[in-house]
């Protein structure tokens, strides 16, 4: 059997995000009690509308998965040390396509909803098919490309949902397509959790979003982890000149990492799509794609860790809903302590990586 | 159509290009002295509510100014302690601050103005020349200064070597770590001026619409040349004025002209690669050696 040793310096190492957490945590106490609330009422409030209820901790987790889609795309391009902002827009081309086929394709229920996932897919890796190629033909950065084809698939999805998709009725006012096929419609599965013993209420969304999301974590995994493709997608994020030194294609590696990180991006949407709206309109929660950069951060870029990253960003957003209803603390604070625990875990991230170094030159000499 | 509407187009489309040329020199700023700065957005998000906040709080346009210089500073020493003195990923620092700018600013709005989304009217504004606010001519000489203090200053010289090759400079006796924070708080400060000129009647949330973005495709667009950086800002300045002017008069749906300063930008991008250079060490930190 292989021996495990696990050494101080990998305990360190695993737990500098946690003390980012804590750090922000503190933070958020802080600016309570300067707009006059309580560490004690803060704390009351995010429990409340986080944890207090089944139904409540639910819709964290049920909010949770698009988050989780989200980070899964962006970790698997910077795995590849390819920088991909542009999930924003891919997921909104990606949602367009997948309810495209879900409003017009004429398909039994068994066949329809794998093809609406797939063509979700194929929609988001188009959308980060151009930006891939001008930075792998002509190495164009794709931090400026992707910025522009957000703001390039907000313009066309504002177009067509206007204008030739659009589907208003009567009922609505808001720009929108027609309504998804009853065969393409995400079912529910609050009753396999009731019968594990878990009650979710059924105003709860957790549907077949989440099964989509943990195949494709699984399969994210098994990539990365146990083949060889992954093996080398990591390589080149480690280090381009090793990896071109020791023969992997660079280019192609990153090509094939942009891509899947679109598809991947394609899903995002379709929990809002498919399941909360029935119908697509270009205002499916945006900036998503902007969450999903700071998810992978603080996961570091691993399946595993981009879970509990979703799960924390989830979190916080609930709680940001629970400090506006029962305290004077604005909404606005959750982007305050988003923003200040990446900074806070990348910075304490650099610091404990610099006393490790430290240490281990110590302890060589 | 007459000479009025082309006067008024050219001023017009000279006070819509200010922001976008302001941040684009800011990025040129902290460009040149090696520090990626994606978080000009941010940047701008919180200098142009701070605009609002110091003009409607001392009755004057001017403090609404100072304002803004120095909230541009401040984003800017977060920027320039993440990255320089920790060392941390540039990229990195940059998105978490835009996310950062936008709680900051949405929550600033709540505390002063008692709206998170917006705030009041704000009736002290620059004094208007031809129609426009007179503070956008002060683009023409700020560039300029720009120009002068990188290329003609031993500041500037510095700055630049810095930003190519900082061993060889810290073998010379420049402090880098001064040197790039110097750099990075000028790019705070330029945002200041974009602030000042982005509408500083009203703060919406989200109503930099990504210019700050924009401006880091203008630097590059501009070769990392104050001048050329600003020249391409002129150009997304022209082409957004164009689009509200003349929106109802062009035969295309209004989303598509929308698209084209994008598009644009991705196109010339495309065809400049090999001839645009960053600066050498752009977006490497440096580590002193021991």
């Amino acid at each position: 059997m292989r021996k495990i040793k696990i050494d101080k310096y990998h305990l360190y190492e695993l737990f500098s995000p946690l003390l980012g957490v804590v750090a922000a945590i503190i933070v958020l106490l802080l600016i309570g009690i300067a707009v006059g609330e309580s560490p004690g009422s803060i704390l009351k409030a995010i429990h409340r509308f986080t944890m207090s209820t089944s139904g409540r901790l639910a819709t964290v987790f049920s909010v949770a998965i698009p988050l989780f889609l989200s980070g899964l795309a962006v970790s698997i391009a910077f795995q590849a040390g390819v920088f991909n902002i542009g999930v924003e827009g891919q997921y909104f081309i990606g949602g367009l396509v997948g309810a495209l086929a879900g409003i017009y394709l004429p398909l039994p229920r068994v066949i329809h909803i794998p093809v609406v996932v797939i063509c979700a897919m194929l929609g988001g890796a188009l959308w980060a098919a151009i930006p891939a190629a001008l930075k792998i033909g002509k190495g164009v950065h794709e931090v400026i490309t992707t910025i522009m084809f957000n703001n390039i698939a907000l313009a066309l999805v504002n177009y067509l949902v206007n204008g030739p998709l659009s589907g208003r009725g009567e009922e609505s006012l808001e720009a929108q397509t027609f309504h998804i096929r009853d065969t393409a419609v995400f079912g529910k599965l609050n009753h396999w959790f009731r019968a594990l013993g878990w009650n979710i209420p059924n105003h709860v969304f957790m549907d077949y979003s989440l099964i989509i999301a943990i195949i494709m974590g699984i399969l994210v995994w098994i990539l990365l982890f146990r083949l060889r493709y992954g093996f080398e997608i990591r390589a080149v994020g480690t280090s381009i000149d090793v990896s071109e030194y020791a023969g992997i294609r660079v280019k192609r590696i990153q090509l094939a990492a942009f891509l899947l990180s679109g598809a991947l991006a394609g899903l995002i949407g379709l929990q809002e799509i498919f399941a909360i709206r029935g119908f697509y309109t270009y205002e499916i929660a945006p900036g998503l794609g902007f969450d999903g950069i700071a998810i992978a951060l603080i996961g570091r870029n691993s399946p595993l860790g981009v879970v509990f990253a979703s799960i924390l960003f989830a979190f916080l957003r609930q709680a940001g809903y629970g400090l506006q209803l029962y305290t004077s603390v604005p909404l606005a604070i959750t982007f305050v302590i988003s923003g200040v625990m990446i900074l806070f875990i990348v910075v304490i991230n650099e610091v404990v990586t610099r006393y490790i170094r430290a240490q281990r030159k110590k302890e060589a000499a | 159509m007459d000479a009025s509407i082309i006067v008024d187009f050219l001023f017009k489309g000279l006070e819509m290009s200010c922001p976008i040329a302001f941040a684009a020199l800011g990025g040129v700023f902290s460009e040149k002295s090696g520090v990626i700065n994606i978080a000009l957005e941010g940047f701008l998000i919180v200098t142009a509510f701070c605009v609002v906040w110091g003009a409607t709080a001392f009755h004057t346009i001017w403090m609404g100014l100072v304002f803004a210089l120095i909230a541009g500073v401040v984003m800017s020493l977060i920027h320039a302690v993440a990255t320089i003195t920790f060392r941390v990923n540039q990229i990195v620092s940059g998105v978490a601050i835009n996310i950062l700018a936008v709680g900051v600013s949405r929550f600033l709005s709540e505390r002063v103005f008692g709206q998170e989304t917006q705030t009041a009217i704000n009736p002290f504004l620059f004094p208007t020349v031809m129609g426009i606010s007179s503070f956008a001519f002060a683009l023409i000489p700020i560039t300029g200064i720009a120009w002068f203090v990188l290329y003609k200053t031993v500041f500037g010289l510095r700055l630049r070597t810095v930003g190519e090759n900082p061993e060889a400079a810290d073998t010379l006796g420049i402090k880098v770590y001064v040197m790039r924070f110097a750099g990075v708080m000028l790019s705070g400060l330029m945002v200041g001026f974009a602030g000042a000129t982005l509408f500083p009647t009203k703060w919406v949330n989200g109503m930099t619409g990504g210019r700050g973005f924009i401006a880091l495709a203008c630097m590059i667009f501009g070769r990392w040349h104050p001048i050329g950086a600003v020249l391409a800002a002129l150009l997304f300045g022209y082409a957004d004025t164009f689009r509200i002017m003349f929106e109802t008069q062009i035969p295309i749906p209004s989303q598509f002209v929308m698209m084209i300063p994008y598009v644009l930008a991705v196109v010339v991008l495309a065809g400049m690669v090999g001839r645009a250079r960053p600066p050498a060490s752009d977006g490497i930190p440096y580590e002193p050696g021991e």
